[in-house]
């Protein structure tokens, strides 16, 4: 017997899992509920890079955006309380232009996805050395510039949320 | 032994959910994370790519890893940004930000 069955299995379970918690994401009211579905969403793909033998990936997919990218978003969410809406209000006008136009450019790409077809996968083992020798060598120019990137970020985020506590107290003074 | 085909369609399928998100919803925190989706959908077909196409050295895979940095900065700063106005008016939803509109 083999267990040749599994691993469709599983991808079915997983892709389910990613198009039905995406779908609920820009469907759903409750903003909390949508944050926590886009982690699920994350975790989902995470497992289908575990699927697909990047391993590394997975990690970091689940360090970064389940971890690091819910927080701050659940923090948004804590921070812009805004009460819950009709059903009719949260979109916006656009709408049935808006996904007239998404659906046909949609359905086409999705026929056109299932015409790649692959050689057979090489022998597993990781892929831990591969990307760490590329990283380090080939792209090590690259990796300074993306932790440059990061810091300007950090600033700017800081800049952008900073009070200017003396303004607001002359603005409050009667 | 899953098809790529496969994993090339689930990532065109998350990606035009994200784009269909972005298009539609008011909210702007709820656009970040529908932003957020379809950056995860260009990574789940650049690994699939690089995992089953690509030569030794995975290329796909450390795109991958720059797309992740990407992503965290623009999550921050789009928060920011978001915070910031809604400190000026408490609200969120993108078509009643008219403050920097002439």
């Amino acid at each position: 017997m083999t267990f040749d069955f599994v691993e469709p299995v599983v991808f079915a379970v997983l892709a389910i899992g990613v198009i039905a918690a995406g779908a609920s994401v820009v469907l759903i009211n409750r903003i909390t509920a949508a944050a926590l579905l886009m982690a699920l969403t994350f975790l989902c793909m995470a497992g289908m890079f575990v699927l697909l033998g990047a391993e590394t990936i997975a990690a970091f997919q689940v360090l970064i955006y389940v971890g690091a990218i819910t927080v701050l978003i659940l923090y948004g969410v804590m921070f812009t309380k805004y009460g819950d809406r009709p059903y009719g209000l949260f979109f916006q006008r656009q709408t049935p232009l808006a996904a007239v136009f998404v659906f046909a450019l949609a359905v086409p790409v999705a026929i056109w996805a299932f015409t790649f077809t692959a050689p057979p996968p090489r022998p597993g083992g990781g892929d831990l050395p591969s990307l760490a020798t590329s990283v380090f060598t080939d792209f090590s120019f690259p990796f300074e510039v993306a932790s440059v990137l990061l810091l300007a970020a950090m600033v700017g985020a800081i800049v952008l949320t900073k009070r200017d506590e003396a303004r607001e107290f002359e603005a409050r003074r009667p | 032994m899953v098809p790529l085909g496969a994993y090339i369609a689930v990532s065109a399928a998350l990606f035009f959910i994200g784009c269909a998100g972005v298009l539609v919803r008011r909210n702007a925190v709820v656009i970040l994370m529908c932003v957020e989706l379809m950056l995860n959908a260009a990574n789940l077909a650049l690994v699939a790519f690089s995992r089953r196409y690509g030569a030794v050295d995975e290329r796909g895979s450390v795109f991958v890893i720059f797309v992740f940095v990407i992503a965290a900065a623009e999550v921050a700063v789009g928060l920011a940004i978001v915070l910031s106005a809604y400190r000026n008016r408490p609200v969120v939803d993108v078509d009643e930000i008219r403050a920097m509109k002439g």
